[in-house]
């Protein structure tokens, strides 16, 4: 007969699924790495020359916001997945398993994050190396940041996939939403080159926190500290407690049979 | 023991189960029959604690579903209607991973599976994308998840849908084997078939509600003192099915393809008369069967309408 499992092993094994369902799919890991070493190499140099004249390197200040936007936009699928398991009615399966509710969007989140962090780990370590930067010790801090806000995202992104129906207003949705917060923040400019109106909400943006702590660990002359770990951990909280009431809310107002 | 006190379960406007009143003992073989829409996939979710009841209660062992899920999602194993599960993964991956998260030891796990596979015939389809696999052998994969787990509480809904014959034999005969190691079974099924074979008990349900509950036989003989009047025609005459309802003891009559179906009393008495009936319309009768009733005849006294 079956037993109650713990909280930890239920975290443990929504994680192991994720991964899973990562390594049976390797192209969209393939896919997205092309697109960042194009944009590292390509675009982030070219520009760089063209930034120069401003006096400060937009390579490397673009190289920690490259790993961050990427993260991000990684960590935006778990949404996509939950819809996807909401359509198929996969998801009745997971909420029939002997775990509570919020315990399965922590879980997901957290799926969502450690599959972005593998995806991006290499990426960070390589961002780490053209920029300089060889302490072990800060490189595993800055994939604890982005690892942080990736949970954040991913708890963004299981709202919006509980919040939306429809499933072309959801993928309209998600994309405006990484669109939002990878361009109204600090990740791939400086906060200073925002529009004006834009820039109190950048400044508050976790992407911003999350590249600003890298940058502070990986870049002489930038600061970062409790402000934007603050930000990040409130991210995190807001959309756990959100994406477990929606996901409630959605089950309960949802399918007939 | 699994007790359902006047639970209710509405989406919006729609009541998809309505005031289900019902007891379900230890090791017993519980089907719930129904059409499709009758409401037995809500009833079973709202159990499995997916749903919350809109109103009344559902208890597992003791547990309430509302107040306590966790424990009862502990008791509880369910194989879906529709196969539910990552389809991108290999039959091994998914009971691996549905064994390991409902709490079954890695050992018992592996010998499990390894049975299950062997049983279904699924040994060298085991490490294939699923997605790539044909209906029936995904449902045989979506039933191996219960049979891997064993739980305390087995819910199997329409188990055998997809499957050929020797397979659903196979089902059957694994799930009295559950029943044997001391499982409670549900089984929602609109075969009547599977309902009359497999079930203990049989709870029937329309429209949300649960209309009559009781074994087999004794479902059966509820209708003692009625016989059903089977006249295959040359071809059906549309008003018949009215026509022969005007006499009293008719309670039902309707075309089956080109057999006239007639569920009344007194059938033997009233056979004559009806042939008479018949002819008098016009109707050319190749053969005319009277029989006790099936199941499937107390499913249309009860309902007022057909399964199939």
């Amino acid at each position: 007969m079956s037993g109650r499992p713990s909280t930890a092993f239920v975290l443990r094994v929504l994680v192991e699924r994720d991964l899973r369902t990562l390594v049976r799919s390797p192209f969209i890991l393939i896919n997205r790495t092309i697109f960042f070493l194009i944009q590292l190499f390509v675009f982030a140099f070219l520009v760089s020359k063209l930034a120069s004249s401003l006096g400060f390197n937009y390579f490397d200040f673009y190289s920690v916001g490259a790993v961050v936007s990427t993260i991000t936009s990684i960590a935006f699928i778990i949404g996509e997945d939950l819809f996807e398991e909401e359509e198929l009615g996969l998801l009745d399966y997971l909420l029939s398993l002997p775990f509570g509710h919020s315990l399965f969007v922590i879980g997901r989140a957290l799926g969502g994050a450690v599959r972005g962090l593998i995806y991006v780990t290499p990426m960070m370590v390589l961002v780490a190396y053209v920029d300089g930067y060889f302490s072990p010790v800060g490189i595993a801090g800055s994939l604890l940041v982005i690892f942080i806000l990736a949970t954040g995202i991913s708890g963004l992104s299981i709202t919006l996939a509980m919040l939306i129906r429809n499933a072309n207003r959801f993928d309209i949705l998600i994309a405006l939403a990484e669109l939002a917060t990878v361009r109204v923040s600090a990740a791939i400019y400086p906060l200073v080159y925002i529009p004006k109106a834009l820039q109190p909400v950048a400044a508050y943006s976790p992407v911003t926190s999350a590249s600003d702590l890298v940058r502070a660990i990986f870049l002489p002359g930038y600061t970062a500290g409790i402000y934007e770990t603050v930000v990040l951990v409130l991210f995190v909280a807001v959309f756990f407690g959100l994406g477990s009431a929606f996901l409630f809310r959605k089950i309960e107002g949802g399918r007939f049979e | 023991m699994i007790e359902f006190k006047d639970v209710w379960k509405s989406f919006k406007n729609v009541d998809a189960v309505k005031s289900v009143n019902c007891k379900i003992g230890d090791k017993e073989i519980f089907g719930l029959l129904g059409p499709n829409g009758a409401g037995k996939t809500t009833l079973i979710m709202t159990m499995a604690t997916v749903y919350r009841p809109t109103k009344g209660e559902v208890l597992v062992d003791g547990h309430s579903a509302t107040t306590d899920p966790d424990s009862v999602k502990s008791l509880i194993g369910i194989s879906f209607q529709d196969p539910k599960y990552d389809r991108i993964l290999s039959a091994r991956e998914i009971l691996e991973w549905h064994g390991k998260v409902t709490g079954v030891e890695k050992s018992v796990r592996d010998k499990r599976i390894d049975e299950v596979l062997a049983k279904f015939g699924l040994t060298t389809e085991a490490k294939k994308r699923t997605w790539t696999l044909s209906g029936g052998t995904k449902k045989k994969i979506e039933n191996a998840k219960v049979f891997v787990q064993r739980p305390r509480i087995a819910v199997f809904d329409e188990p055998t849908a997809y499957l050929d014959v020797p397979s659903r034999l196979m089902v059957w005969d694994m799930i009295d084997e559950l029943r044997e190691e001391g499982s409670t079974v549900v089984l929602a099924t609109n075969m009547m078939d599977e309902a009359d074979r497999m079930s203990d008990r049989i709870g029937i349900m329309n429209r949300g509600e649960m209309v009559q509950v009781g074994d087999p036989s004794r479902l059966k003989g509820s209708l003692k003192g009625r016989d059903v009047i089977e006249m295959q025609l040359d071809s059906p005459i549309p008003e018949l099915p009215a026509e022969v309802s005007k006499t009293d003891e008719v309670r039902e009559a309707v075309y089956e393809g080109d057999t006239l179906k007639i569920v009344l009393s007194n059938g033997r008495v009233l056979l004559p008369y009806l042939i008479n009936v018949v002819t008098a319309k016009g109707g050319k009768i190749q053969s005319v069967n009277l029989k006790e009733p099936s199941l499937e005849d107390v499913f249309l006294y009860f309902t007022g309408m057909r399964l199939s």
